[in-house]
């Protein structure tokens, strides 16, 4: 440790910022992210199959150049269907990634700044949401709660959500509430709200944005999960986990249906982490000085 | 040092007390004390004995549980809100650790901006005059660094920063904290030079919040000497120095070491340690320390009595008295 | 002096880090001896590499990218290259060493009278209640009052000072020759300064051994060593007896450390020798001398050219100054 003081004591001393580089495997990373949301966006346009149109014609067909992945025991394009599967995933994921930040990054923030009896009770509450375990709590409200639409997944999972953002974006805003610069910029007159903004904010945005990447490839499993238990979208609207759901039973006869949105769907989670990895040790200020 | 008898800060019984009723601590047990203009009011104690608490209450970041605090004979502790904040102009304060008083992703001219652009005082062309200034003040030239972020400094470049920011909005008071600790000798001359060239170029009052008694008394017209949460003695710095009347005092003086292979090493080192403020001893809160302590001692608590012109000491049996007897 | 009562030999030591950014040069070929029962102190600012030196001289570094060259003898034994076993044996019975964080160097959750307890069975082989004893002596030898009560509490459950005191007492568990102490008193207050000071000048008599202090504080050294070295970015750039070095040093880097930390005798206000910029980077040092680009009196020469040490009139005392300052007069001392 005394070695990284010293070195980073000699390395210190007023030279300009050597740049710091992300590496390839981040920008392909960042490719293959920005491919799926364009490939989603833009389903409707692309020149893709029906992806619930039966073909009886060619039922549980390998990959050729027709269907570019097979096709399914209903005779549907693997490939369409993942694609315009991977909307739902992402439309789940974002949508409650939006509720989850959007209620727990400013109470978060707050509770950090405020401290008190406003961080004291908001914590509590907080706590005793995160004592239920999220995904049980979900399926069972998701269960009652019929017909199950799309918002209404969103909102679920969103709202579980809360809590776990809470506690990270607290933590956070916590050891930069405390930092002197925060003081010192309430002594020089700062309003609260300015200080949030331009000292608390930037300083946690980075372990923020980090966080929402693993969020969003959290709730992506989620779906997963969900779809699996039946607890998603409803058929014939595919999702990738509902069509690894509906693979299970013939697993046997076409394996195809299984593997394609299952490497879909971890590409996707692999690439949103190791961004996630690679854009928290690139905004790390202590880190990486060498 | 101006003689105007109106201080310029005059702090009265002044306590903060941490903790709820079940465990609390006194970190500033009732202390009182003034500041005249253009003087330096250096600040000495061992850690725990509640000096950094004392300046942090006078800018309000912990509340004082007690006391007044008024400067240029406005009543500050009662101050709320947006009162409070229109204060802030005239007392700042820098902090300890240069390095956590700079958020590391701004950039040098935007901190130093920053009380300017809370206030709107000036904008566009004049902000940007006045930081360039304030920067060339402080010996950081502002073309080459300005644009840095405070990151890619170092710790004695960071404090220089600080003090830049904590003149932008030209306050009366500037409330050093622990200001040169944490810096390398050579950084901490620098450091200090500046801080006496912008005194007079500003006008500054300056109160010098410090554990190294060299550097107090380096800086100070007046010390005081705190132990547990109170003072034990004020008064000229060169006068405290040369003839300290508390028995605290002499043993601060006699544990700190000078440079100089020929000065005495005093045997007779302070022994034990300061009892807890959790806990304080009852009477003179040095008593459980100090060899010339009393029944009388344990019974009452000395209060501050003046011994000499402006040279204060809470002793029931203040050293010069001592040795006459 | 013969050369067989040298207890420490340290003969172009250099330490150099492999980094990301290229070879940094920490300690930088340094040479000096230590005698037995003497006590030495290298004075520094950060970065001067005075605490690599010290750590480097127990054998203390990291196992990757770092290159150790020259020799450091303690007591015979050759430390460069030594494996980990062999130094081994030599850690707390040759020499010890105590740190600035006290904190650091014990573990929490084990009572102290334990610490001290494992390190008199492990090394020493003693048993159990002979290493009980011991470590109450020695804790009682520290300074520690009532020692067997003590014995069974947490470090948490002390204050700095007494931490510090238990960290000297585990450093002395198996009486080394030679004690280095990494800033052993920074962090603590004056009063408790002076009470650790006072105390490891009294053991250092008492067990006969050598220390080697390491700090930044001049205040320090000035009246508890015999002999300082002063360093700058890795190098030493004067060497004598404290008294000499302290009247008449030659070097303007030393000077600027004695002249720039003020004083308590000197009267309020006085105005301090500042020198300018700060201590060099040292991925990047400067081709002559490292002070040279902060020094008033640097020439030409100093730029193009480091100064090796040189001779000083009183034996012993030598310097690395191309342009050194004058000769003060005794008389005038």
């Amino acid at each position: 440790m005394y070695v990284n003081e010293m070195v980073e004591e000699a390395s210190v001393h007023n030279r300009p910022e050597r740049k710091k580089r992300l590496g390839l495997l981040f920008w392909i990373c960042v490719g293959w992210i920005a491919l799926n949301l364009l490939a989603a966006a833009l389903a409707n346009v692309l020149p893709l199959q029906n992806p619930i149109f039966q073909n009886y014609a060619s039922v549980n067909a390998g990959p050729s150049l027709h269907h570019l992945l097979g096709t399914d025991d209903l005779g549907r394009d693997i490939f369409s269907r993942i694609v315009f599967g991977s909307r739902v995933s992402i439309e789940v994921s974002l949508g409650a990634m939006v509720i989850g930040f959007g209620v727990g990054a400013p109470l978060g923030m707050l509770a950090a700044y405020r401290r008190g009896k406003f961080d004291s009770i908001l914590s509590s509450v907080m706590y005793v949401f995160l004592a239920f375990p999220a995904i049980i709590a979900t399926i069972a409200v998701l269960s009652f709660w019929t017909p199950r639409s799309l918002l209404k997944i969103i909102v679920v999972i969103g709202v579980a959500s809360i809590p776990l953002v809470y506690r990270v974006i607290r933590s956070a805003a916590m050891t930069v509430a405390t930092k002197d610069y925060v003081v010192a910029a309430k002594v020089q007159g700062a309003t609260d709200r300015r200080i949030l903004m331009k000292e608390l904010l930037p300083n946690v945005a980075p372990i923020g944005i980090s966080f929402l990447l693993v969020g969003i490839a959290t709730v992506v499993t989620l779906e997963g999960a969900l779809a699996f238990l039946g607890l998603s979208v409803n058929a014939p609207t595919p999702s990738w986990g509902n069509m690894i759901n509906e693979s299970l039973a013939i697993l046997q006869t076409n394996p195809w249906l299984a593997i394609f949105p299952s490497l879909a769907m971890c590409l996707f989670l692999l690439c949103l982490n190791f961004i996630g990895d690679r854009l928290r040790a690139h905004f790390d200020v202590s880190e990486g000085k060498l | 040092m101006s003689d105007s008898t109106q201080p310029l800060l005059k702090v009265r019984d002044l306590t903060v007390t941490f903790g709820s009723h079940r465990r609390k601590l006194s970190a500033v047990a009732g202390i009182s004390f003034d500041i005249y203009e253009g003087e330096t009011l250096g600040l000495v104690g061992e850690s725990g004995c509640g000096k950094s608490t004392t300046g942090k209450a006078l800018m309000r970041i912990v509340e004082p549980s007690s006391g007044t605090i008024e400067l240029e004979g406005i009543e500050l502790t009662t101050k709320k809100g947006k009162d409070l904040r229109n204060f802030r102009t005239r007392m700042q304060m820098i902090f300890q650790d240069p390095i956590s008083s700079l958020n590391p992703r701004r950039r040098v001219k935007d901190i130093v901006a920053e009380p300017l652009d809370c206030w709107k005082t000036v904008e566009g062309a004049e902000r940007e005059a006045l930081v360039n200034d304030l920067l060339s003040k402080v010996g950081i030239d502002p073309v080459a660094y300005g644009d840095r972020y405070a990151r890619q400094f170092s710790g004695g470049q960071c404090q220089r920063i600080s003090i830049a920011r904590s003149l932008a909005m030209r306050p009366k008071l500037l409330i050093c904290d622990e200001m040169v600790s944490a810096l390398d000798v050579s950084v901490q001359a620098q450091i200090l030079n500046l801080l006496e060239d912008l005194k007079a170029e500003y006008g500054l009052t300056l109160l010098f919040i410090a554990h190294d008694l060299a550097v107090v008394k380096n800086v100070s017209d007046r010390v005081a000497v705190m132990y547990l949460g109170k003072i034990c003695e004020i008064g000229p710095s060169d006068t405290l120095y040369e003839s300290p009347e508390h028995p605290y005092t002499k043993f601060l003086l006699g544990a700190a070491l000078e440079a100089d292979p020929d000065s005495p090493i005093h045997g007779d080192v302070l022994s034990g340690e300061p009892p807890s403020p959790m806990n304080p001893p009852s009477g003179c809160r040095f008593r459980t320390r100090c060899p010339n302590a009393t029944d009388k001692c344990a019974n009452e608590e000395p209060q501050l009595v003046e011994i000499a012109t402006g040279h204060q000491v809470a002793c029931h049996y203040p050293l010069s008295t001592l040795a006459r007897k | 002096m013969s050369t067989e009562r040298k207890l420490l030999v340290v003969k172009d030591l250099a330490t150099t880090f492999h980094t990301p950014s290229g070879p940094l040069a920490a300690v930088g070929g340094v040479s000096f001896d230590l005698n037995q029962n003497e006590t030495l102190g290298i004075v520094g600012e950060s970065g001067s590499g005075k605490t690599v030196l010290s750590r480097t001289i127990m054998g203390l570094q990291p196992r990757n990218n770092v290159e150790v060259s020259g020799s450091v003898l303690l007591n015979g034994f050759e430390v460069v290259g030594a494996s980990e076993k062999e130094k081994r044996s030599i850690w707390g019975l040759e020499v010890a060493m105590i740190f600035q964080d006290p904190m650091t160097s014990l573990n929490p959750v084990m009572r102290i009278g334990k610490q001290i307890d494992e390190i008199l069975r492990v090394r020493l082989g003693m048993d159990r209640q002979a290493a009980k004893a011991k470590a109450i002596d020695l804790l009682d030898l520290v300074g520690i009052s009532s020692p067997a009560e003590r014995y069974n509490v947490f470090p948490g459950e002390l204050s700095g000072g007494m931490r510090q005191r238990v960290v000297i007492a585990t450093a002395l568990a198996g009486s080394p020759k030679l004690l280095m102490a990494d800033e052993p008193t920074t962090g603590l207050d004056v009063t408790i300064q002076a009470q650790i000071l006072n105390l490891l000048e009294e053991l250092k008599e008492r067990m006969q051994m050598s220390v080697v202090l390491v700090t930044h504080d001049l205040g320090v050294v000035a009246t508890r060593t015999s002999r300082i070295i002063v360093m700058y970015a890795g190098r030493i750039v004067e060497m004598g007896s404290t008294r000499e070095v302290f009247a008449r040093h030659r070097m303007p880097y030393t000077r600027a450390l004695l002249e720039g930390s003020p004083k308590v005798s000197n009267p309020s206000h006085t105005r301090l020798l500042a020198i300018p910029g700060r201590p060099p980077n040292m991925l990047n040092l400067p081709k002559g001398c490292s002070f040279a680009p902060r020094c008033s009196f640097a020439t030409d020469r100093c730029r193009e050219e480091r100064p090796e040490l040189e001779a000083a009139s009183e034996p012993g005392h030598t310097f690395a100054c191309w342009n050194p300052l004058p000769v003060k007069e005794r008389a005038s001392a």
